[in-house]
């Protein structure tokens, strides 16, 4: 499992293992300051990087940024 | 004359709900809210949205911690938070760095905020009510362990002082041995009287293997997020769930506006709903889906409200979900958070 959230310290605290850094507690994976076209790549990018962390070995609470 | 700073967020100072949690941290003179009930003189009050915080962390403190240096306060007094995850990370993080630097700090706030903490032990936490009803209660006995610090006093264990264990350790020669003081604690047990000598922490789960073959892996989507179909057709609560609920995918290829909905409570959810593929990355999901990136998505999606949810009770959703992935062969989850 991955984890994305804005807020990756408590994710941490509480024993999550895999966490993704999210945009924002609003809109964990989304931007609505970015043009439609801009925020769908800021979305596909985002899950891309998840993916890729659970097909990565970690250690214990492991934060990436997106 | 006792020197006190008080730390609000931005709903606590006045500055707005939700819509201001974004705000950047400021300084007030004198008492704000509930700072005027503590019954202490106030000289400053420093406010930081509660999303700022969380978000901006390094810049928030440099701020706040710059201002209280400035200031030189006897005590630095923090919430009280309640059942506020947010707002209690917050208040632990500020008064954990104060007291490092040398001013002693309390917060108020539920003790099974996540800001309990935070504090890392640095601070003192007072044990509120999760919500803000407490708050007649929590002031004065906020402001009384404040006055003690401001003074000097050594202040004893947590249980004789009402407040939360710090997670410190001091010895001390025991009127018993171990092994009766163990069997004591399960002969009460065994009546019905539960207690402890030291509280578990959460428990550490071993970070699972990778997934060997995500081209060939079902991967599900978990929220807390509290997206629901547009009605909230079982009702979902906005804080304090009891349940949380399962949606069916099928043939849906995206959260469209209008046809999904949050109701969480603990955000501002303007965003979510002018596109819910914000919480729920459905859309792109389906294309990655398309793109053979994945095995395919599961058909259900898991949904609950995390806001001011008991920890045993968030566990046991945790548990509950996960055994129904597991039982539906379900290889993979990206689970979002707000």
């Amino acid at each position: 499992m991955v984890f994305i959230t804005a807020l990756p310290t408590i994710a941490t605290m509480v024993g999550a293992n895999r966490i993704l850094r999210g945009v924002a507690v609003t809109n964990p994976v989304g931007d609505p300051q970015r043009e439609r076209a801009d925020e769908l790549a800021l979305r596909r990018r985002i899950v891309e990087r998840a993916l890729t962390m659970l097909a990565s070995p970690v250690e214990a609470n492991t934060v990436w940024e997106a | 004359m006792v020197k006190v700073v008080h730390y609000l967020n931005q709903f606590f100072a006045g500055r707005g709900a939700e819509e201001a949690a974004g705000s950047a941290p400021l300084r007030l003179e004198g008492a704000v809210g509930p700072g005027r009930g503590l019954g202490i003189d106030v000289a400053a009050t420093l406010v930081c949205g509660d999303d700022y915080f969380g978000e901006h962390e390094e810049e928030a403190l440099e701020q706040l911690l710059g201002w209280l240096e400035e200031d030189e306060p006897d005590v630095l007094v923090c919430g009280p938070a309640f059942g506020s995850g947010r707002y209690g990370y917050a208040c632990g993080t500020i008064a954990r760095e104060a007291a490092r630097r040398g001013i002693p700090a309390v917060c108020g706030m539920h003790p099974e905020n996540p800001g309990v903490m935070a504090a890392e032990g640095a601070a003192y936490t007072i044990p509120t009510e999760d919500r803000v009803t407490g708050m007649r209660d929590a002031l004065p006995r906020m402001a009384a362990l404040a006055r003690r610090l401001a003074a000097g006093e050594e202040i004893g264990a947590p249980e004789t002082e009402g407040y939360l264990p710090r997670g410190l350790r001091r010895n001390q020669v025991a009127g018993k041995t171990a092994a009766v003081r163990a069997v004591d604690l399960l002969l009460a047990k065994l009546r019905g009287v539960v207690n402890t000598e030291t509280t578990a922490d959460f428990d550490r789960v071993p970070p699972p293997d990778p997934v060997a073959d995500l081209a060939r892996a079902t991967l599900a989507l978990v929220t807390e997020s509290g997206l629901v179909p547009a009605g909230n057709p079982d009702r979902l609560e906005s804080n304090r769930a009891h349940s949380w609920f399962a949606y069916p995918l099928t043939g849906v290829d995206n959260l469209a506006p209008g046809a999904y909905e949050s109701v969480h409570g603990g955000f501002d959810v303007t965003n979510a709903n002018a596109d819910p593929n914000r919480l729920v990355p459905l859309d792109v999901i389906r294309a990655l889906e398309r793109e053979g990136r994945i095995g395919r998505l599961h058909e259900t999606l898991y949904t609950t409200t995390g806001n001011s949810t008991p920890v045993a009770t968030a566990a046991k959703f945790g548990d509950d979900i996960a055994q129904r992935l597991r039982d539906a062969g379900v290889q993979a989850v990206i689970l979002t958070g707000t």
